[in-house]
């Protein structure tokens, strides 16, 4: 705890030095500590672009929120951004979506860690578990609600989340932290880093178990279910996640100018996946394991030409391999021998930007980005009369981009910009953006924003193995009836060799946007309101009936969202947010014009997509510290009713309610050492909170974490 | 020297004229005005600024010699009338003189000035313009700056020499307190920055090369910005790098209040008592203020705030 000043002690310092250490005395009551040269720090590409100057709507969770809301998982924290629908597929597949659920791939928002982008091919979504990175590792998350191409490239259609992690300079010292909780929920890491003058490097070691969700073990509430939705229920109980991962960060700055930054990391992930499902049909997944090791390396280099100009170069590698040995059923019988499969996947790229100021009224950030995406599959049947499947594939696309920011008066701020791209497919995209901010009341910022942004079809959208999925139904079931189609045995997808999509382009967003920033020093409050209109054409969607995705979906979500943030005093804060959002689609009318196969349901539901998002949504979080180091935190979130977009009247999500809590308290000075144990319970009142699987129910769970700093 | 003197007269009529000549000069040159010896401690930009500037604001009746203080035996400055001692280094070297003209000691820290007379009530003959700010001063441009501080964070070393009770005082009476912090090593450095600034709305930065450094600043001015909190810095460079605002005074601002004051000598033929910088500069970063969210009030602004709680500085 910081000693309340007191100046006699210091005078007492201050004036005993001066007595004893004649040698310094010219030194340090020298005038040269005035004329000091220093370069040049927080540079523009450091400093973040404040709220209220942005040119979309931007939530920002930063380590003090991470800290208060207990999440132990990533994924979660996107629980506290308005209209994010975060869920998981298993205990171990966690996915984050904006404008509703998607299916248990969400692969419309653009996520990057340090400016590495991580969705991956071939399904283009990301793994979420298979991220060398630990929530503590984290210093700050800026969501952009709303496309932002111009700025952040392609596949940023709904949203951009983007991970900063520490600073490489963050901990001077050791940290060990143990968490021992319910559910098997048993976490170790091993944190060490040295902060120098000139070289930085932090370096975390990290081994995270939990044994998932628990299983539901009667009717979701407020329903009895009927035999033919128990046989559409996902038994997924076997979705443990044990996670081993290193991560390395490290800065060089051996003068003002010049900065060279590297970064790798390791992750060993073993997942409980597969379902025992009740329906007696082929079933390719039962209850096995998903092993994957991947890895990335980060190489930077930023150099300060000037005061106003900075050159930035980045290249990285990211590298996933998985694989998973599944015993394979007909009819609820085993066959003999297992299933093999693999896949590799790695993505280079490297990007440069320069960064350029005209005046103090105008800043112009240029670059351009190359990137190879690499996806390898195999599938092998140990005993089974067919020969596997393999099939590799390689994309290159590059983009070119340029954003400028123009402060025209002291009041108006015009944010321009457009990416041009090429993707892996050929397909050749303009994404334009224009944003303008008014503050013309001091305090409050209003903002008009267009944008256009492009998704490009996912490797699996294209190729999807529709050839294999036939070879399969008539080989082993001889022309009976078949249930549901397969779409590949186990989790891993290999995508065909050949493109079965060929028709499928790009699609297309348009979002509009009118957004409110007001700022009340007096009430230390912030308050952030956002309408926006999103229009999607020549969406994809799956039509199964040509067996191939096409793009004749058209959508539209429009809404609000607000957060606020308030602070009483310096020692609690408060955070909500609320979303508010309807949405339609022409998916019926694509169902009825025999264009699709997605169809309700449930009778009631008139539009499929427009089922799957909550009507309101909301989350709350409010931290008190308290004195001799004692801090509070507690959560709530809301989400009302929805439909998952691609599940069964059975996985119907009622009203969602939670709160979760954290206590904690810290130590100081025992030892040279400091320490922290807290206590964090999720779901406290045990309000029969499931997602998106009926089956994943999260009961009321507990853990302790200790930790110790030296 | 004029060769014709040496063709004409020679032995010791040479002499006796060179010596008439001399007190000739040295008798119009009293009637002129004074003569000044600037030590410079120092030939980098600063000391030149000084004394570009000064030498401008002289009136031309003024002689001005400038020398250099590590040069051993500097009689001259003994013959002047006046010594004006740019720096510590010079201000050391004029007052080691047994028999010396009267010394301005100027572009001084107070403590380091004071530092030199510790033990003595006053010393005559001398007097200072210090280079950095009153307490007061520094305190109302901080609260001009950011008026909702509430806890002013300061960083000290075993090695800090200042008189901080001014400072304590003038944040309590504006209803602040000041969160200090002792810096045991240089590789405690980061430690102590964690808890300073984990209590504190803003870090004032303070002549300390202990703390403040070429080589530290990079991590204490991102340190701070993670923290969300301002540095308030020392100079211009300070502000360049990334602190937020900084109050001092220029060497050419302190030149024009020299000439002002060797002016002033003249006339009364006594120094002033020892003072603080007449005028003031003030410097912003508006990039760190906007990525900050803190809403900069203009420097006409500032300055007027500053004379409404008192400060009359320019």
């Amino acid at each position: 705890m910081m000693v309340p000043f007191q100046y006699r002690q210091l005078s007492v310092v201050v004036f005993a030095s001066l007595l004893t250490q004649v040698a310094w005395a010219a030194d340090e009551s020298s005038e040269q500590n005035y004329f000091q040269e220093f370069p040049v720090v927080l540079t523009a590409s450091r400093l973040k672009q404040p709220q209220s100057e942005a040119p979309n709507a931007m939530t920002v969770i930063d380590r003090e929120m991470i800290v208060a809301s207990g999440f132990r998982s990533i994924s979660d924290l996107f629980k506290l951004v308005p209209g994010m629908y975060v869920s998981y597929y298993k205990g171990s597949q966690p996915f984050v979506a904006y404008h509703g659920s998607t299916d248990q791939y969400a692969r419309r928002m653009q996520v990057m860690i340090d400016g590495r982008s991580v969705y991956l091919p071939p399904i283009s979504s990301v793994d979420w578990a298979n991220l060398p990175i630990t929530i503590d590792d984290i210093e700050r998350i800026e969501v952009i609600r709303g496309p932002a191409a111009a700025s952040h490239g392609a596949n940023s259609t709904q949203g951009v989340i983007s991970i900063i992690t520490r600073d490489a300079g963050y901990l001077d010292g050791k940290r060990v932290s143990y968490t021992r909780g319910e559910k098997g929920i048993n976490d170790i890491s091993a944190r060490f880093g040295r902060r120098g003058d000139t070289f930085d490097y932090r370096m975390t070691l990290a081994y995270r178990a939990d044994n998932g969700y628990d299983i539901l073990t009667a009717p979701p509430p407020g329903k009895s279910i009927t035999q033919p939705q128990v046989n559409t229920l996902l038994n997924n109980e076997n979705d443990s996640n044990q996670a081993r991962l290193l991560n390395f960060s490290a800065g060089y700055h051996p003068n003002g100018v010049d900065q060279f930054d590297i970064q790798f990391g390791l992750n060993r992930d073993v997942q409980g996946v597969g379902f025992s499902d009740k329906n007696p049909t082929a079933n390719a997944n039962p209850y096995h394991d998903l092993i994957g090791n991947s890895g990335f390396l980060q190489l930077g280099w930023k150099r300060q030409l000037d005061n106003a100009s900075e050159f930035s170069l980045r290249y990285y590698h990211i590298q996933q391999n998985q694989h998973e040995t599944v015993p394979y059923f007909v009819l609820n019988t085993p066959l003999p021998g297992l299933i093999f499969q693999s896949a590799q996947t790695s993505r280079d790229e490297i990007e440069v930007q320069h960064t350029l100021s005209f005046s103090s009224f105008n800043r112009i950030v240029y670059g351009a980005a190359y990137r190879t995406d690499r996806f390898g599959g195999q599938t092998a049947f140990s005993q089974f009369p067919v020969t596997g499947f393999s099939g590799s594939f390689n994309s290159n696309e590059y983009r070119v981009f340029a954003h400028d920011e123009w402060r025209i008066t002291p009041k108006f701020l015009l944010n321009t910009g457009a990416m041009f791209e090429r993707d892996g497919m050929g397909h050749q995209n303009l994404s334009p953006r224009v944003a303008l901010n008014a503050n013309v009341i001091p305090l409050h910022t209003l903002r008009m924003g267009v944008s256009v942004a492009y998704r490009t079809p996912a490797m699996i959208e294209e190729r999807y193995p529709v050839n294999r999925f036939f070879q399969f139904r008539t080989l082993y079931t001889g022309g009976a009836a078949i249930f549901r189609p397969l779409f590949a045995p186990g989790v891993l997808a290999v995508p065909d060799q050949v493109v079965t999509s060929p028709g499928v382009r790009p699609e297309r967003l348009l979002s509009r946007e009118i957004g409110y920033l007001g700022q009340f020093p007096n009430w230390d409050a912030l308050l952030d309101v956002r309408f926006f209109s999103d229009q999607v054409s020549s969406g994809i969607h799956w039509n199964g009936f040509t067996l191939a995705f096409e793009n004749e979906m058209s959508a539209a979500y429009q809404g609000v969202e607000a957060s606020l943030k308030k602070s009483f005093s310096n020692d609690s804060d408060l955070t909500i947010n609320f979303a508010h959002e309807l949405a339609n689609s022409n998916l019926s009318t694509l169902f009825a014009a025999g264009k699709s196969t997605t169809q309700p349901a449930s009778p009631w539901i008139s539009d499929v997509l427009g089922a799957s998002v909550p009507r309101n949504s909301a989350s709350l979080l409010y931290s008190q510290r308290f004195s001799k180091k004692v801090s509070f935190s507690a959560s709530y979130y809301y989400q009302d009713s929805l439909q998952p977009y691609d599940r069964g009247s059975v996985d119907y999500q009622p009203i969602q309610r939670r709160v979760d809590v954290r206590l904690a308290k810290g130590f100081h000075d025992i030892g040279g050492m400091d320490g922290e144990v807290s206590l964090v319970v999720q779901n406290l009142f045990n309000q029969g909170y499931t997602e998106y699987i009926a089956n994943n129910v999260f009961n009321r769970r507990s853990y302790v974490t200790f930790s110790l700093g030296w | 020297m004029p060769v014709w003197i040496k063709s004409e007269w020679k032995g010791r009529g040479t002499a006796l004229l060179l010596l008439c000549l001399f007190a000739l000069m040295s008798r119009s040159s009293r009637a002129e005005g004074l003569a000044v010896t600037l030590l410079l401690s120092d030939s980098s930009a600063p000391y030149q600024a000084f004394f570009e500037t000064l030498r401008q604001r002289l009136p031309a009746s003024i002689r001005l010699a400038v020398q250099d203080p590590a040069r051993e035996g500097n009689n001259s400055a003994v013959s002047a009338d006046l010594v004006v001692a740019v720096g510590m280094k010079a201000t050391e070297a004029a007052i080691a003189a047994v028999h010396r003209p009267p010394v301005l000691a100027v572009m001084v820290p107070k403590a380091g000035y004071d530092s030199l007379f510790l033990g003595q009530k006053t010393a005559s003959g001398i007097s200072a313009i210090y280079l950095d700010q009153p307490w007061e001063r520094q305190v109302a441009f901080l609260y001009a700056v950011l008026p909702d501080v509430e806890r002013v964070g300061l960083l000290y070393s075993s090695e800090t020499r200042l008189e901080v009770s001014p400072l304590l005082n003038s944040v309590a009476n504006r209803g602040g307190s000041v969160v200090a912090q002792s810096v045991q090593s240089a590789d405690r450095l980061f430690a102590s920055l964690e808890k300073v600034l984990s209590g504190s709305d803003v870090l004032l930065a303070i002549p300390d090369s202990r703390i403040y450094n070429a080589a530290s600043i990079r991590n204490i001015l991102l340190t701070s910005y993670r923290h969300e909190v301002p540095l308030i810095g020392l100079s211009q460079g300070y502000v360049n790098a990334g602190a937020l605002a900084a109050i001092f005074t220029l060497p050419e601002q302190i030149a024009e209040q020299t000439a002002r004051q060797i002016v002033a000598f003249d006339i009364k033929k006594g120094l002033a008592a020892p003072g603080y910088p007449e005028n003031f500069t003030v410097a912003l970063n508006t990039q760190v203020a906007r990525s900050l969210e803190i809403r900069l009030p203009s420097e006409d602004e500032i300055r007027k705030r500053m004379r409404n709680a008192g400060e009359v500085g320019r």
